[in-house]
């Protein structure tokens, strides 16, 4: 008899179970909360950005309307960063939970303007929000628990056992058709409602197929785990309860422990500075440099700008290019700690890779932030951009507070140089976020 | 010369430290009842049980249609039918239903009048053939069951307890059946321990006792087996 005549008479017989089609119902019930609740999410975030974006374009255009030269403009003026979900992050909305998606920045210091908070939702980053990728990480082995573990046990309290397998012409045969007929009934209820809200969202196609894939492996890894245990000789002399018990305490291991002493362990293992630290020491750099002589600011200045070293010259006790040094030197003081948190970061990231290839969990959890680009790397990605824009905006800012055309034109006519001269229509030429391109160094090299 | 069906050769089978079955050995020809009689915990279930292929044995050998148990389980499941003691099939699905599901384990396909033949012969009443398994007595799904093998067309039957629960009539009709289909060629060993049944169907008894058979009685010229000899005998054993 055929694989599909198997299938078949498997399919037939499992419509006739009402507790299947109750499980199935609620099984597909948390599917279409958990898709429904993650494109509620994205399109939130979305809208939060549209609605910034237009506010953040009046509220610039209004501030340097009212100013008279480049400092100001550079000091009143906001500019907002933000990482916009992808069409697949409704699906897992992984760290976005935790690390920042959006920054309205200033070309002041940056670290402290990063690590202002070390994470947005840390009651999220516990429980972890109830996404499809929670779905199919944590809940979705329970299901094939419940429907999986008694597979041989009811039918041996039922007393049914020795007829059926005395029958079957292939008993194998008959325990893989009946799981795969409910597994497969289980893939249907999770993976139609993603589906659709794949479509709705209009999620690239192999980003689809990769979390189908995922899906349909971390199915695979339990049905075989659950059938194999409900084989063997120890799972004979048990109960349904007893068998249902031994598979949940292994789904509380890899699912719960694994990752609890992982991440205590990987604490352990990495030590990195947090977020307070780094601002800590940018903003005592910057607030240090109001009571210390103009070379204590222009020395560490000039050793990575040289190019300004012969317009250092001050004509009055505050002047915007030594502000804006100051800044700058803020961030090299606190950039050690912060190479040394993103380090750190990257670190505990690969760590956990590792970690999750004990605790399948994890894995399909990693994997679908991954390709709903949610994970730590794209929120690395964004810090990145961010740091590259704000680079983009100190080397559009700096030659006109320190006056590159003057201090060339003074250099030639050997003559000291004039003040500089403020046009508006220069900062038509700001660079803006939306359209910014990592131009300066890309964001993947750096990670 | 009858043609052996079934075998057991020195069989042991041991649970744990206890011994359950003792250097076990009886064949069953071919178109012969065997019934296997012995009271509680002589082994009996454990034996055919072992022909089944759900306990392996710790040494001797089981064959069936020359087929090792050991080895070949699963063409002599095709080769078998088996009817447990207390049939418990599928509550949810109705009794055409049911052995519609087991005749599919089996690989087996039959016309709905087949079906309906084999529930009339086994004297189902017509207007359960459609109802929930759930709504069946004991003996309307001992009487599926055994319609279920008869439609298997098995050579071989293996009966546990076959007329447990049954009302006499029922035990009357079923002794007939088990008499035509052994004249019909089907070989059928049965363990139970009704020794009045057994001395009605059976060609030979084998009596178990603490896992080794102590008796074998047999019909010889007479009709049915002499029941007073073998209860005189399963008597004695249970007092010892």
């Amino acid at each position: 008899m055929s694989v599909f005549s198997n299938i078949n008479r498997e399919a037939r017989f499992l419509v006739k179970q009402r507790y299947f089609f109750a499980l199935l119902t609620i099984v597909l019930l948390l599917s279409v909360f958990s898709v429904w609740s993650g494109i509620s999410e994205t399109n939130t975030q979305l809208s939060t950005i549209e609605r910034l974006q237009q506010k953040d374009a009046i509220d610039r255009a209004n501030v340097l309307a009212k100013q008279s030269d480049y400092g100001s403009a550079a000091y009143y003026s906001f500019h907002l960063t933000y990482s916009a979900p992808s069409a697949m992050a409704f699906a897992a909305m992984g760290q976005r939970d935790i690390y920042p998606w959006k920054h309205r920045i200033r070309m002041l210091a940056l670290e402290g303007q990063i690590y202002e908070t070390d994470s947005d939702n840390p009651e999220l980053s516990f429980l972890g929000r109830f996404d499809f990728a929670f779905l199919i990480s944590v809940l979705l082995p329970l299901f094939v628990i419940l429907l999986l573990h008694d597979l041989r046990s009811a039918e041996r309290e039922a007393g049914r056992y020795d007829l059926l397998i005395a029958t079957a012409s292939k008993q194998q045969r008959l325990w893989l058709s009946r799981a795969s007929v409910l597994c497969a009934a289980l893939a249907i209820a999770l993976l139609l409602p993603f589906v659709i809200g794949a479509i709705i969202m209009q999620a690239p196609l192999v980003s689809t197929l990769q979390v189908i894939a995922v899906t349909l492996g971390h199915i695979l890894f339990w049905m075989l785990l659950t059938l194999w245990f409900t084989a063997s000789k120890v799972a004979v002399k048990q109960s349904s309860a007893q068998i249902a018990s031994v598979l949940l305490a292994v789904w509380l291991g890899v699912a719960v422990l694994v990752p609890v002493v992982s991440d205590i362990a990987i604490d352990e293992m990495v030590q990195s500075p947090n977020g307070g630290e780094i601002v800590l020491t940018q903003r005592e750099g910057v607030n240090d440099a109001w009571d210390l002589p103009f070379a204590d600011t222009w020395a560490p200045f000039i050793a990575t700008h040289p190019q300004w070293k012969n317009n250092t010259e001050m004509s009055s006790q505050f002047e915007w290019k030594w502000y804006y040094a100051f800044q700058q030197v803020g961030d090299q003081k606190a950039a050690a700690l912060s190479t040394a948190y993103r380090d750190a970061t990257l670190e505990k990231n690969n760590l956990a890779q590792r970690f999750a290839y004990i605790s399948p969990p994890m894995l399909a959890q990693k994997l679908l932030s991954s390709i709903a680009e949610t994970d730590t790397l794209a929120a690395m990605k964004y810090e990145q951009k961010v740091r590259d824009y704000h680079q983009a905006l100190r080397l559009f800012y700096y030659p006109l507070l320190f006056g590159a055309a003057e201090l060339n034109e003074a250099q030639n006519n050997k003559t000291k140089v004039k003040k500089v001269a403020f046009d508006a229509k220069a900062l038509s030429k700001l660079p803006s976020f939306s359209t910014f391109k990592n131009t300066i160094h890309t964001a993947k090299e750096n990670i | 010369m009858q043609k052996d069906m079934i075998v057991a050769s020195s069989l042991c089978v041991r649970f744990a430290q206890q011994t359950v079955l003792d250097k076990v050995n009886f064949n069953v020809g071919q178109g012969e009842v065997f019934a296997l009689l012995g009271g509680n915990g002589a082994g009996k279930s454990t034996t055919l049980k072992t022909f089944l292929g759900t306990i392996a044995p710790l040494s001797g050998t089981a064959t069936v249609m020359g087929m090792s148990v050991s080895k070949d389980i699963d063409s002599i499941r095709q080769k078998v039918a088996y009817l447990p003691e207390s049939v418990m099939l599928y509550g949810h699905l109705t009794g055409i239903e049911n052995i519609k599901y087991f005749l599919s384990l089996a690989d087996i396909e039959k016309s709905a009048p087949d079906i309906e033949q084999a529930l009339m012969r086994v004297a189902l009443q017509k207007s359960a053939w459609c109802r929930p398994m759930s709504n069946y007595s004991k003996g309307m799904r001992q009487k599926t069951a055994i319609a279920l093998a008869l439609l298997r067309e098995a050579p071989v039957l293996f009966l546990d307890e076959p007329t447990s629960g049954l009302d006499p009539n029922a035990i009357d009709e079923f002794n007939r059946l088990i008499a035509t289909l052994a004249a019909d060629g089907a070989t059928v060993f049965m363990v139970t321990h009704d020794v009045y049944g057994a001395c009605q169907v059976a060609h030979r008894i084998g009596l178990l006792d603490n896992g080794k058979i102590v008796g074998m009685f047999e019909r010889k010229d007479q009709a049915h087996i002499d029941t007073e000899e073998v209860h005189a005998a399963f008597s004695a054993r249970s007092q010892q």
